[in-house]
C-alpha cells in the first residue's frame, strides 16, 4: 500500500499531554504527520485531517483553545465540513461543556454536555468492550482514562457502561470523536487510526 | 433482559499486567528483590507480552538510584515507539522533573513507592499536572510475625512507622489514581496473592487496586480477583513461560471473568 492518497495530518498540540504515542502511532499511516501549536503554523488547504488530542481538565483544554487561536479556526473548519478527529478531551470539547468545568465553552459542535460518571472509582481506568453497529468497533476492547463524558447524542457509534451508560465514539459527517485512547487500545486502535485517516 | 453480573454498571475488564524489573537496561527477577537473575532484553520482553495479550505493562528500575537515568529514559522512549498498548514506568522518580521527563518520554503512568512516602505532596504535585489517572502509588507491605501490616521503603528493606491504613487513606486523598499493592510477604514465594488484604477494600474503595506478589498458578489470579483486586501484576511467572498472558487470561474467561481479548 502506498501512502500517497492519505490525507495530510495535523496534530494540534495544545501542550496538555504527551503526543509522542499518538504522534507514532499515525505516523504508520504515513511519514504526512504534522504537530502544530497554533492555526498560523501551517498552510492549511482544506484537504488535511486535524487531530485534536486531549489531556487534563475540561478547562485547560478549552482554555488553549482560545489561547492559541483555535477556536474561531475549529468553529469554522467544522462548519465547512473539514475533517477532524477529537481524541478523549478532545471529542469532550466537541460537545457544548462538561460539568467539570461549567464555566468553560466547548466547540458546541455537538449538542449536549458533559457529565462525571457516576461510579464509586473514578478515573474510569481501563479496557471495556464496546458496543457498536460499526463493524469496525463492533465488541473491540478500547483503553479508556476518562472521568467525564457525554452519556447521550444522536451522533454516538459506540456506546460503554461505567455507572452510567457513555458514547465511547461519535461521528458526524466527517468528524469523530473518541472518549477512548485508539493509540493505546492495540492493534484495533491502530487499525482504526487508519480507518479514520483513509 | 440479561442478567445482572454486578451491582454497579462497568464494562471494565480485569487487565493482567506484567512488570518487568529493569537493571543496567536488562530486565532482571528475584527473590524478595535479592539475588537478580537476568531475564532478557525489556524492548523484546515488552513486545512479547503485548502479543500474548497484556494489557499494560510496568517498568520498575530497581538500581534507578545507581545507575544514570538517561538509561531508563532511553528505555522509555524505545517502549513507547514499539508498544501500543500503556505502560507505568517507576524507580529513581525523585522530584516533579523527572516525572515530566518520563511523561515527555512516552510514558503512560508513572509508579511512585519510596519517594511517595519521603515526599507525599509529590502526588498532589502530579495529580495537579497530569490527573490521577497517571499516578500509580506503589505500597509494599508485609505481615509483621505480631500479626500487624508494616509498609516497607526502598524496595523492601526499610520498615517505616507508617500504619496501614492510613497510608491507603493518604494515598487516596492525595490523588494517586491506583494502588499497586505488594504483599512482602508473598512476593516470590509463589503462595499465591494476599486475598484478604484485597478483600479488606471492599467495593467502594474510591481507586483501582492492582494485585501484586506470590502468583503461581492461574487459580491464584482468580482468586485475587475474586477478592476484589481490578488488575493482577506478575513478573516471573510471565518472564520463566511458566505461562504465557494468553493461558492466564483463558482460563479466567473459562471461569467468567470479565476479561478483554483481542479479535
Amino acid at each position: 500500500m502506498t501512502n500517497q492518497n492519505t490525507r495530510p495530518i495535523v496534530i494540534i498540540d495544545l501542550n496538555s499531554g504527551n503526543l509522542l504515542s499518538l504522534e507514532n502511532a499515525l505516523k504508520e499511516n504515513g511519514e504526512n504527520v504534522r504537530r502544530i501549536a497554533r492555526p498560523e503554523d501551517h498552510h492549511f488547504t482544506g484537504d488535511e485531517l486535524i487531530v485534536l488530542p486531549g489531556q487534563g481538565r475540561f478547562a485547560y483544554v478549552t482554555a488553549r483553545i482560545d489561547e492559541l487561536n483555535w477556536r474561531h479556526f475549529l468553529n469554522r473548519w467544522l462548519a465547512e465540513g473539514g475533517h477532524l478527529v477529537g481524541i478523549c478531551v478532545g471529542m469532550q470539547v466537541l460537545f457544548e461543556g462538561s460539568e467539570e468545568d461549567p464555566e468553560s465553552q466547548g466547540l458546541g459542535f455537538l449538542k449536549g454536555r458533559c457529565q462525571r460518571l457516576n461510579h464509586a472509582k473514578t478515573p474510569m481506568i481501563g479496557w471495556a468492550k464496546l458496543d457498536s453497529y460499526k463493524l469496525n468497533m463492533k465488541d473491540q476492547y478500547a483503553y479508556f482514562v476518562n472521568s467525564y463524558a457525554a452519556l447521550n447524542s444522536p451522533y454516538a457509534t459506540a456506546k460503554v457502561n461505567y455507572g452510567d451508560s457513555f458514547c465511547a465514539a461519535v461521528q458526524k459527517n466527517s468528524v469523530y470523536g473518541f472518549q477512548f485512547h485508539p493509540e493505546k487500545s492495540g492493534r484495533f486502535g491502530r487499525e482504526l487510526l487508519q480507518h479514520v485517516c483513509g | 433482559m440479561s442478567v445482572v453480573k454486578s451491582p454497579v454498571l462497568s464494562d471494565l475488564a480485569v487487565r493482567i499486567i506484567p512488570c518487568l524489573d529493569v537493571a543496567a537496561g536488562r530486565v532482571v527477577k528475584g527473590t524478595n528483590f535479592k539475588q537478580l537473575v537476568d531475564m532478557g532484553d525489556p524492548i523484546e520482553l515488552a513486545q512479547k507480552y503485548q502479543q500474548q495479550g497484556a494489557d499494560e505493562l510496568v517498568f520498575l528500575d530497581i538500581k534507578a538510584s545507581i545507575d544514570s537515568q538517561a538509561s531508563a529514559l532511553e528505555m522509555v522512549k524505545k517502549v513507547a515507539m514499539n508498544l501500543s498498548i500503556p505502560f507505568a514506568v517507576g524507580g529513581g522518580i525523585k522530584n516533579i522533573e523527572d516525572v515530566h521527563r518520563f511523561f515527555h518520554a512516552g510514558a503512560d503512568k508513572v509508579t511512585l513507592n519510596s519517594m511517595a512516602l519521603a515526599q507525599p505532596e509529590l502526588i498532589d504535585n502530579i495529580a495537579r499536572h497530569y490527573g490521577s489517572q497517571s499516578i500509580v502509588v506503589a505500597i509494599d507491605v508485609n505481615l509483621e510475625p505480631d500479626g500487624s501490616h508494616a509498609i516497607y521503603s526502598h524496595g523492601g528493606s526499610r520498615r517505616t512507622n507508617l500504619n496501614y491504613q492510613h497510608w491507603l487513606n493518604e494515598v487516596v486523598t492525595r490523588g494517586a489514581g491506583e494502588i499497586l499493592l505488594t504483599a512482602m510477604h508473598k512476593d516470590g514465594t509463589g503462595s499465591g496473592f494476599d486475598c484478604d488484604l484485597l478483600a479488606a477494600f471492599g467495593t467502594n474503595f474510591p481507586i483501582q487496586v492492582i494485585a501484586s506478589g506470590g502468583a503461581k498458578k492461574t487459580k491464584d489470579f482468580l482468586d485475587a480477583i475474586q477478592a476484589g483486586a481490578d488488575a493482577v501484576l506478575a513478573a516471573g511467572l510471565f518472564h520463566r513461560n511458566e505461562y504465557t498472558v494468553g493461558e492466564i487470561k483463558d482460563y479466567l474467561i473459562q471461569n467468567n471473568i470479565p476479561i478483554r481479548t483481542t479479535l
